[in-house]
């Protein structure tokens, strides 16, 4: 069979399999995070590259219109500049341009924080228009304030930054009451009908439980999914004590994310989850997901800073790929496990093949809970890592909040065991 | 290695990434008397997280960030690295064997703001009876 007969069956397959979804949707069991023309788009879009012969195709663009933020995490490594350069931001036409060069179906606006962007809603609608599906992905502050910029569209997701419940998120980005802003411009966002995902991301010292509760909370708020995320080890970061390793990394989202509650919805690879977990092992693909912002196309990854290129061509042809991803023995990669690297490998392998396809199928329909005793077991234990979950706070706060706190974990270990 | 993070991400037993720790360079300002020289302090100078001070033969000096280096070519004179020249939004490419001195000009926006500066002033001002305990970025 020759690759292209073979893309063609598999492309066949993905038809059926995609068009049997929203069956199951009309029976009322939401089944993922992601609606179907988005999926479709992205498939026939993978497809489309595998039968023309690339090599190396990007699957989102990450557009960084700006760097300036309203937060100041101490784990970030996206925002450390001088004034001047974190006054500079790209122009909507700058954002077309990349745009056009990528090619890309989806692109996701970090930044900084996209919304102090003054321009942000020429650039959205000239993506719109341009029919890619967008993540704005925010902190949530400056949500209520600025939705009337926006119309809802299935094109448009707001991507809501949450590190977990309130005190875990508070902690992470440094600032009492961002939980509650941030909850409150989700609320407000889902009542007018914009699709919300929320993306969290884990460091050392993350209270499983207390994600799993976090997750509870977020579909209660009626969010479309969740993404998730290791934090990475940015060389640039303030805080350099607290990222995951990939045997850390592994264990800690095994737990979370085995005896899974059937509620919970993934804006995200269920491959790319199963990755996480330690089920699966890929390569990383870091020109799946290039980055464009205000020093032009960003060398190797969203993540490293090698330098940069003047157009998306002369990235794909000047950056010395073989050098980059746990398996290239490259020290700055050793611990990466992030989806910027290996959620385009996990989607590359839905849409490459027969058995990837029927990997995310069985995942997506049948895979359910993940049941695994161990897992289990692990979130009855306390954390061992305190130095980066809530409890700093609740002693410095006092012993009621404290107390509160624990009583929260318990009940909420208490309840995995009872979902299990 | 030469740069300005004594580096090792190579996983730990425990499974954790090894810290990266940063020189302080703000004010550095090292004799450069070889080419070679040159290039370690253009990569401290890539990695730096603030405005760096470049001064060419002809006596010219620019202040700006550096964003980009090539120095990979085996002909030394193509080593190059690319500057955002400071309150401006012009570029310049400036050619390693024009450079006489780096100085560490500009401040390290990122130095002393770990998640264990913020819980000690979290603390402080926790005990001082505040509410709404942050830290805000600083004013452009």
């Amino acid at each position: 069979m020759t690759a292209g007969r073979a893309a063609r069956v598999v492309f066949q397959c993905a038809a059926i399999f995609l068009h049997s979804w929203p069956i199951k949707m009309r029976a009322g069991k939401e089944l993922m995070g992601v609606p179907i023309s988005q999926m479709w788009t992205v498939a026939t879009y993978v497809l489309s590259q595998r039968l023309k012969g690339r090599k190396r195709y990007p699957l989102v663009l990450m557009l960084e219109p700006l760097f300036r933020c309203n937060l100041a995490c101490a784990g970030c490594g996206k925002i450390q500049y001088p004034a001047h350069i974190l006054k500079s931001q790209l122009t909507p036409e700058q954002c077309f341009d990349a745009v056009e060069q990528c090619g890309a179906p989806m692109v996701s606006i970090p930044g900084g924080e996209p919304l102090l962007h003054p321009q942000i809603k020429e650039i959205v609608e000239g993506l719109i228009a341009r029919k890619k599906y967008i993540y704005l992905c925010t902190n949530a502050l400056l949500l209520k304030q600025k939705i009337d910029l926006f119309k809802p569209s299935k094109y448009l997701t707001f991507s809501v930054h949450l590190d977990g419940q309130k005190e875990h998120h508070d902690f992470s980005v440094c600032r009492e009451g961002g939980y509650e802003i941030a909850v409150e411009g989700i609320k407000e966002a889902v009542k007018r009908g914009f699709r919300v995902t929320t993306n969290t991301t884990l460091f050392d010292g993350a209270d499983p439980a207390s994600v799993r509760g976090f997750f509870d909370e977020m579909m209660q708020l009626g969010v479309e999914g969740m993404m998730l995320s290791p934090g990475y080890s940015y060389d640039k970061a303030p805080d350099q004590q607290h990222f995951l390793g990939r045997a850390k990394t592994r264990r800690l989202f095994s737990t979370i994310l085995s005896n899974r509650d059937k509620k919970w919805r993934f804006n995200q690879s269920p491959l790319f989850l199963e990755f996480l977990m330690g089920k699966r092992s890929y390569a990383c693909t870091p020109w799946g997901m290039p980055t464009y912002n205000v020093f032009g196309w960003q060398k190797p990854c969203y993540l490293l800073q090698d330098g940069y290129a003047d157009t998306f061509s002369e990235l794909l042809e000047t950056t010395s790929w073989d050098h980059y991803g746990a398996e290239s023995g490259n020290p700055r990669c050793a611990n990466c496990m992030v989806h910027s690297g290996y959620e385009a490998s996990a989607v590359n392998d839905t849409f490459g093949s027969l058995r990837g396809l029927l990997a995310t199928a069985r995942a997506t329909l049948f895979g359910g809970s993940y049941v695994n005793r161990e897992a289990l077991e692990a979130l009855q234990q306390p954390v061992e890592n305190t130095r980066h979950h809530f409890i700093p706070l609740s002693v410095s706060a006092g012993k009621t909040t404290s107390a509160e706190n624990q009583e929260t974990r318990s009940a909420s270990r208490a309840n995995d065991a009872i979902k299990v | 290695m030469t740069t300005q993070e004594q580096m090792s991400n190579a996983p730990d037993s425990a499974g954790s990434p090894a810290v990266t720790e940063h020189e302080n360079l703000e004010g550095y300002n090292p004799r450069l008397d070889s080419l070679p020289m040159v290039r370690d302090v253009v990569e401290k100078a890539f990695s730096y997280r603030g405005d760096v001070t470049i001064v060419n033969r002809k006596g010219d000096a620019v202040e700006g960030y550096i964003f980009d280096r090539q120095a990979e070519s085996s002909d030394t004179a193509q080593w190059i690295l690319r500057m955002i020249i400071k309150d401006s939004t012009d570029r310049v490419t400036i050619r390693y064997e024009d450079i006489v001195t780096i100085h560490f000009t500009g401040k390290d926006p990122a130095a002393g703001k770990s998640f264990q500066t913020w819980l000690k002033k979290y603390q402080e001002k926790k005990a001082a009876g505040e509410k709404n305990i942050r830290i805000d970025p600083e004013p452009l």
